[in-house]
């Protein structure tokens, strides 16, 4: 091909883009554009190395990469259960570490050792369905929630809560406490299928090197 | 009522005009090309009983599939794909025939997928089936089928990566892995989930050498790609077989001249669980996924009680002509033929033209207009097309 191709790079808003574009500085992948402080552009171009780069929400991520508007993609391991997407997930970034749990006051605990019916709010109904329905086989009634979950039991709404925990800061100070550990979470480099036949060798070099470079942190 | 109607439901569209002349233009490209091989057309129905493509069978999951009822209760189900219906009818139609059964089939496919993901529900197929020839040269000829196809269509910047499905199963029978685990770690792989792969080997207490083998698979960097590093990495027969088998294949493909177009990839698996031997799978830049699978299914046939080998591939125009539109590569087709605009009273006339013209092969579209304005207008939407204006009074003017 005459003009080598925009490779693109979506990434997750926030505190994980930022960790992102770190690691990929040291490994000379940089976006000059992504620095600058009050930019609101949606796309950044690095035409020097054919790079793009955009920001989406996580949960978009998986679904961008899916369709190949994105070569490459960094998000968390919840939103690649949640969303199931047909992806490569082909490294583990090690950063955003935390756990998937189901969480409540301390007196639920005792409803998790049996099959009877409990309500569970989270954000995530894909994970927590698989995890009572398929590993726990406890028939539940999960209710979709968008934000601030530890309010379901607090409130009433429900018994216990499928959620991240980060620290349990959040959790201690409203009474809850982990009852069970779902599976731990990091952020992961998701590619798309296609991509990776088409550009295997450029893509090929970045995880290499990514991979290099983690081993040396670890 | 009203503009209620005018939706269709989600997962499917309707395809009209230019976008249909291409795709149908496409569809003619690639017929011509499999038609040239030898392949004999046949028409599958649009369902069948759902048995058909039952877990058994190993296609798709019975959640994704359309089913509904007939009077006797029986369950059908709309056609996922064309694979299993091709299989059947070698059974029915073919059941002493020895000697090679060449078929080549069109249709429509229907998947019940998930709401809201942007999936289509019903895509064209289009794909030959080569039964009963269980030779090398059959595979290379799949193979070279579909880059020939794709190449007719002008698609010239793709990738075919080829498998060999008993590599993988060669390693999970010697490290005595169960059909269950065998299923979830071949998800694994085919997703390239190097972690999750590796979590599932812990927990199945896989010998190391053996588990190192597999997850090499899932590993996309260093990969499965070298065939010599796979025959010394496998340590039992099977394996060493799939191996040999593609060495052969490269061998022939390189006869056809086809092999540059083709990568191997010992980890490339399929959804499918019919396939048994070589599998491959068509890549290009514009569509997310793959646009051509295919692969060897030796014992599908015997499902429907006829023994044999078998090897076919898919290729999902829509998706082909995505790719195409997005590479600037879709054919322009040129509208061509005649338009006859009458005045009213000057039917007769323009209806002599139009009749003449079409006994030569000519396309005429015949249609009233109320006046020289008008038919102006009319022909500027028709670019490419020949106009001619019959007027009440005068002698037909060309536009």
């Amino acid at each position: 091909m005459d003009e080598k191709r925009y490779l693109t790079f979506a990434l997750t808003k926030g505190r994980l883009a930022g960790k992102t574009l770190s690691l990929l500085e040291q490994i000379g992948i940089s976006c000059e554009e992504m620095r600058e402080p009050g930019s609101r552009r949606l796309v950044f171009v690095n035409e020097a190395q054919r790079l793009k780069f955009f920001l989406a929400k996580g949960p978009d991520v998986p679904t961008y990469v899916e369709y190949g508007a994105a070569d490459i993609g960094v998000t968390g391991k919840d939103e690649l259960l949640e969303e199931g997407r047909r992806v490569y997930e082909v490294l583990d970034l090690g950063f955003g570490k935390c756990r998937m749990c189901v969480c409540g006051p301390a007196r639920a605990k005792e409803l998790l050792l049996h099959h009877e019916m409990i309500r569970v709010a989270t954000k995530y109904p894909v994970i927590a369905k698989d995890y009572f329905y398929n590993k726990k086989h406890q028939t539940v009634d999960i209710i979709k929630l968008n934000g601030s979950v530890e309010l379901g039991p607090i409130v009433g709404l429900s018994d216990v809560i499928v959620d991240i925990v980060e620290t349990g800061s959040t959790l201690r100070e409203n009474g809850l406490e982990v009852l069970e550990e779902i599976c731990p979470l990091s952020a992961r480099m998701i590619v798309n299928r296609v991509s990776m036949q088409m550009e295997t060798e450029r893509i090929k070099r970045l995880i290499l090197e990514l991979r290099r470079l983690l081993a040396e942190e670890a | 009522m009203g503009k209620s109607l005018l939706h269709t439901p989600e997962g499917v569209r309707d395809i009209y005009g230019e976008e249909y002349a291409r795709k149908l233009f496409i569809e003619h490209k690639l017929h011509e090309t499999i038609r040239l091989y030898g392949y004999r057309d046949i028409q599958t129905p649009t369902f069948e009983f759902f048995d058909v493509y039952s877990r058994e069978i190993g296609t798709t999951p019975s959640s994704q599939l359309y089913k509904f009822f007939d009077k006797e209760g029986n369950t059908l189900s709309l056609r996922p794909d064309f694979t299993p219906s091709c299989a059947r009818c070698a059974a029915k139609y073919f059941m002493d025939e020895t000697g090679p059964i060449r078929l080549t089939y069109s249709g429509n496919t229907f998947l019940n997928t998930s709401s809201l993901q942007g999936k289509r529900g019903e895509v064209t197929q289009m794909g030959a089936e080569l039964m009963m020839e269980p030779s090398v040269e059959a595979d290379a000829e799949m193979i070279c089928l579909v880059a020939d196809a794709l190449k007719n269509c002008g698609l010239t910047d793709f990738q075919i990566t080829v498998g060999e499905v008993e590599y993988f199963k060669g390693i999970c029978a010697q490290a005595g892995l169960d059909g269950e685990v065998e299923l979830r770690l071949r998800d694994f792989i085919s997703a390239k989930n190097y972690f999750g792969a590796q979590e599932l080997l812990e927990q199945q207490k896989v010998r190391k050498d053996q588990a190192k083998v597999l997850l090499r698979l899932a590993d996309m960097v260093l990969g499965a790609s070298d065939l010599t590093e796979a025959a010394r990495l496998a340590q039992n027969d099977r394996s060493l077989w799939a191996v040999e088998r593609l060495e052969e294949l490269y061998r022939v493909l390189q006869q056809y001249g086809t092999d540059k177009y083709v990568s191997f990839d010992l980890g490339l698996l399929s959804k499918y669980n019919y396939y048994t031997g070589v599998i491959f799978k068509g890549y290009t830049y514009g569509v997310g996924d793959a646009i051509v699978t295919g692969g060897r299914y030796d014992s599908l046939l015997s499902c429907f009680g006829k023994k044999g080998p078998a090897i076919g591939f898919m290729v999902v125009v829509d998706d082909l002509l995505e790719a195409l539109t997005r590479q600037g590569l879709a054919p322009s087709l040129r509208e061509d033929g005649a338009l006859a605009l009458y005045e009213e009273g000057a039917f007769p006339g323009a209806l002599r033209y139009a009749q003449e013209q079409r006994a030569k092969g000519v396309c005429v579209e015949l249609s009233p207009v109320k006046d020289r304005a008008e038919a102006v207008r009319f022909a500027a939407g028709r670019k490419g097309k020949q106009a001619f204006f019959f007027p009440a009074k005068e002698a037909p003017q060309r536009l």
